[in-house]
């Protein structure tokens, strides 16, 4: 069986006394979405950003492609993209793509290529040259995510990548999370909107107070609860997890 | 216009404000702080130089023979402390700083003499102003030979003018670089964190260290382009006004040395954008970050601002003081006079001081404080208190209002009852009031608690033996003048009498147990839930120094305050920090009285270094002794 690109192996994660993610282990697999679900405060951003390098684990490992999360060669094989991923206000999103281009490697020959292939795909023809501290949410967000496939990593992490975004911004998004499957990636999506999840993941993992309570397809999910959609069979899930003393 | 609508959002705005505890620190508390702390200084800075210019004579020679000469040299000889007559000299000398003023007798018979002096330096001015004194005290006299005296400045125009600027300039082109630096440094570091940009740019595969050294030469960049602007700016200012003044101004500007003293510009700015960086990096939020730059930026202002106005040389500790020693360096290029020691001190210890800044912020940046800057526990419930950061600001700024504007007036007219009133009041009494509102208990907030023996050991032995180091390292770095010691001595031992008992009650018993109750108590604990042990111990430390209102106890109650900190933080309460505060005070009071303190200062150089030897000896000990003798306070 071929190495998973994402992998948390038994992690945890503590900050002083709190404890953020209590031994979590999930992978997700090329040409896969994953979604990792729970609501806010349920240790999602935590474990994402063990994936991506930001923390590192208090116990347990984090790996990219077999190799561990906190190294620069991991990043390279990682886009990393969240609802609150900032872009540098007083520059036009030709610079910003410019700048990580090179932070990732690229000369800048291939920079100008990659971009010329984003530009059709993620619609940013009208605002490649303008400041990005004057663009709609949408269109910052379209941004971002030309940021984070620039380099075109095998592994995409999305942390609550549509919170914030209208309708038509987020089917644009998931349409395109499901071409960049269909490219062979890796995609680990969080999100605490069930129905989105349910619309997009291959497999979904529900973590709640740190603790993954579930793992499987929706189908299958639903199936376990007995439910009728993934949202039914979380609350199950989290009103049983409560009532254990 | 509305005005219930106008009255309903000042009335929220004004709640909000008042709310949050950073603004009414910034606003209120801060400057409340810093104006009396800054007056203070500058108090003590002109003190000093009075003292410094009535101490030091000038040295002065005559040119050429005559009655006037006699009657001017019998007149210096009875003013020993006031002038010292050397046997020649020549108007060399008095250029090259040699000599401070050189009495020209223009010919025997003559009723006129001429003071040569060199107006670009104080010494010589003051010389000076000496000599006009002297003769004018001659004239009316009447037995006294008849004579007048001319004064001719030799300094040349151009020193002239880069006197003039070295009274400003420096201290206004170090301001300008730290204010060059301030607002790119928040911008680039808890901008970027609030903005959301910088967890983008740590998932790229970029090293942290890198991307560290990349914002602070940004930052150093950004403040020398402010800082070289408005030295061009005023300097092309200064030249139209010399244009406008052409027939009246008799100086010049000296571009050259102007030139040479912007260079300057370049490790003020590297020290500001990694200090600032790094201080930058542990912030949240913008308005955060201000918060903690803020005082950095006060205190780096405070030394420039008394290297501009004192009289200070450029050597020894003065190389030493961030802000003092660029502004002095500026000073001496700009006149011509910087030395290479100087010069090169003055790089060395800005090199050592951006270099422990650089090393402060790679920390940060290579740490998770980066990602997570607060260490925060969400699941603690609201309404169960504990002393945070910003209690221990205001703590310590209530404390230090109350000493300034009620104790020490009281002090000043009765020592006894202002000194009792400051500890037991001021601060104890302070704690008590915080305790009581913040609903905690009293040992709770202070650290009050049981300690072990080793640790009651360790503390006598800190106390009973720091004090010798303490005080030959704080001499060695800035000597206490003799009236300084003088008005101690006058403390300890009143012309009206105290006993020794009593004196100790309150100069070593209320000092002990108040202010450790203070400072190791919500200060110290405070503090530490927002940063490590070494920086909260040294943080507090620095407090207490300030807490003493004294620029030459700043160091030793430092340097005490450091132990003090960590026997609070080893021993886990504040009784061994009492005790060893105690014995030190018990000691110097009881030197002081018995006159040994005096003895002390005649030691050989053999002598005194067994005394500090033995010093040293005493306080490893301790500090061996206390070392993880308890459970340690939570910093």
């Amino acid at each position: 069986m071929p190495e998973p690109l994402a992998r948390l192996d038994g992690v945890s994660k503590s900050f002083g006394d709190v404890i953020a993610v209590v031994e979590l282990s999930l992978s997700v697999n090329r040409g896969e979405i994953y979604g990792l679900l729970g609501p806010n405060g349920a240790g999602k951003t935590t474990a994402l950003r063990m994936l991506a390098g930001l923390l590192v684990p208090s116990s347990g490992t984090a790996c990219i492609a077999g190799r561990d999360a906190n190294t620069e060669w991991a990043k390279k094989q990682l886009g990393y993209l969240s609802g609150s991923t900032g872009l540098f206000g007083r520059l036009t999103p030709r610079e910003i793509l410019d700048y990580f281009g090179q932070i990732y490697g690229l000369e800048k020959s291939d920079i100008r290529e990659r971009v010329a292939r984003l530009v059709p795909a993620l619609a940013l023809e009208n605002i490649l040259d303008r400041h990005s501290e004057v663009l709609s949410t949408g269109e910052r967000q379209r941004v971002s995510i030309a940021r984070a496939v620039l380099h075109d990593p095998p592994v995409l992490i999305l942390d609550e990548p549509t919170a914030g975004l209208d309708v038509l911004a987020s089917r644009f998004l998931r349409d395109f999370v499901r071409k960049e499957r269909s490219r062979g990636k890796a995609v680990l999506f969080s999100t605490h909107y069930l129905a989105e999840a349910e619309l997009l993941c291959d497999r979904v993992g529900f973590l709640h107070h740190g603790r993954l309570l579930c793992e499987g397809s929706p189908a299958e999910i639903r199936a376990r609860q007995s439910a009728s959609t993934l949202e039914a069979a979380f609350l199950s899930l989290a009103d049983a997890h409560e009532a254990v003393p | 216009m509305n005005l219930r609508h106008v009255r309903l959002t000042f009335g929220k705005e004004i709640r909000e404000a008042l709310r949050d505890r950073r603004t009414l620190a910034v606003m209120i508390l801060l400057p409340l702080v810093v104006y009396p702390l800054l007056s203070l200084v500058a108090a003590q800075v002109a003190m000093g130089r009075e003292k410094n210019r009535e101490e030091r004579p000038s040295s002065v020679a005559f040119s050429g023979t005559g009655p006037a000469r006699d009657a001017l040299e019998a007149r210096l000889g009875g003013k020993p402390t006031q002038f010292v007559l050397l046997p020649r000299g020549s108007l060399a000398d008095v250029e090259s700083g040699k000599l401070d003023s050189l009495v020209e007798i223009d010919a025997p018979s003559a009723d006129t003499l001429t003071v040569l002096f060199d107006a670009s330096r104080d010494e010589s001015r003051i010389a000076e102003e000496r000599l006009g004194e002297l003769v004018a005290k001659v004239l009316p006299d009447g037995c006294a030979p008849s004579f007048a005296m001319k004064s001719r400045n030799l300094a040349p125009q151009a020193r002239m003018g880069g006197y003039l600027l070295s009274k400003a300039l420096p201290l206004f082109v170090v301001l300008m670089v730290l204010l060059g630096a301030f607002y790119p440094a928040i911008d680039v570091t808890a901008g970027e964190r609030e903005r959301g940009t910088l967890e983008t740019v740590l998932c790229a595969p970029i090293r942290r260290v890198d991307l560290m050294f990349g914002k602070v030469l940004a930052v150093a960049a950004l403040a020398t382009l402010t800082g070289l602007l408005n030295l061009a700016s005023m300097a092309i200012t200064l030249l139209q006004i010399l244009r406008l003044t052409s027939q009246t101004v008799v100086l010049d500007v000296p571009w050259g040395h102007a030139l040479l003293s912007s260079l300057v510009i370049l490790p003020t700015s590297l020290l500001c954008a990694s200090a600032f960086v790094a201080l930058g990096a542990t912030a949240r939020t913008l308005k955060e970050a201000q918060t903690v730059m803020l005082p950095v930026y006060f205190l780096t202002v405070a030394p420039a601002m008394a290297g501009a106005i004192g009289e200070y040389r450029l050597a020894g500790i003065t190389t030493w003081v961030p802000g003092m020693n660029l502004t002095l360096l500026a000073r001496d290029l700009l006149v011509g006079r910087a030395s290479w020691s100087g010069a090169i001190a003055t790089l060395l210890a800005t090199a050592a001081f951006s270099a422990v800044a650089l090393v402060a912020a790679a920390r940060v940046y290579a740490s998770e404080r980066l990602v997570i800057p607060a260490r925060r526990d969400p699941k603690r419930p609201v309404n169960v208190r504990s002393t945070g950061a910003g209690d221990a600001m205001t703590l310590f700024a209530l404390a230090f209002l109350l000493l300034y504007f009620v104790f020490l007036p009281l002090e000043r007219r009765n020592l006894a009852a202002g000194l009792l009133a400051a500890e037991w009041i001021g601060l104890f009494g302070l704690v008590l009031v915080y305790a009581r509102m913040s609903g905690q208990r009293f040992a709770h907030v202070t650290g009050l608690g049981r300690a072990r023996g080793r640790a009651l050991l360790g503390a006598v032995l800190i106390g009973c033996g720091a004090w010798a180091a303490v005080a030959v390292f704080s001499e060695w770095l800035v000597p206490v003048p003799k009236y300084v010691l003088e008005g101690l001595r006058k403390s300890i031992m009143p012309v009206a009498g105290r006993s020794h008992l009593w004196t100790l009650v309150l100069m070593s018993l209320s000092p002990a147990v108040c202010e450790e109750t203070l400072f190791r108590g919500p200060i110290l604990r405070g503090l530490g839930t927002r940063m490590g042990p070494p920086a909260t111990i040294v943080l507090t430390a620095v407090l207490f120094g300030l807490f003493h209102l004294d620029i030459y106890r700043l160091i030793p109650a430092t340097l005490l305050g450091i132990l003090l900190g960590y026997l609070a933080h080893e021993s886990g309460s504040i009784v061994p920090s009492m005790l060893a505060h105690f014995c030190n005070n018990a000691i110097l009071v009881t030197l002081a009285r018995a006159g040994l303190d005096q003895r002390i200062e005649t030691l050989s150089h053999r002598s005194l270094t067994l005394v500090v030897l033995a010093s040293l000896a005493m306080t490893g000990t301790g500090v061996a002794l206390v070392r993880g003798s308890a459970a340690r306070i939570q910093l």
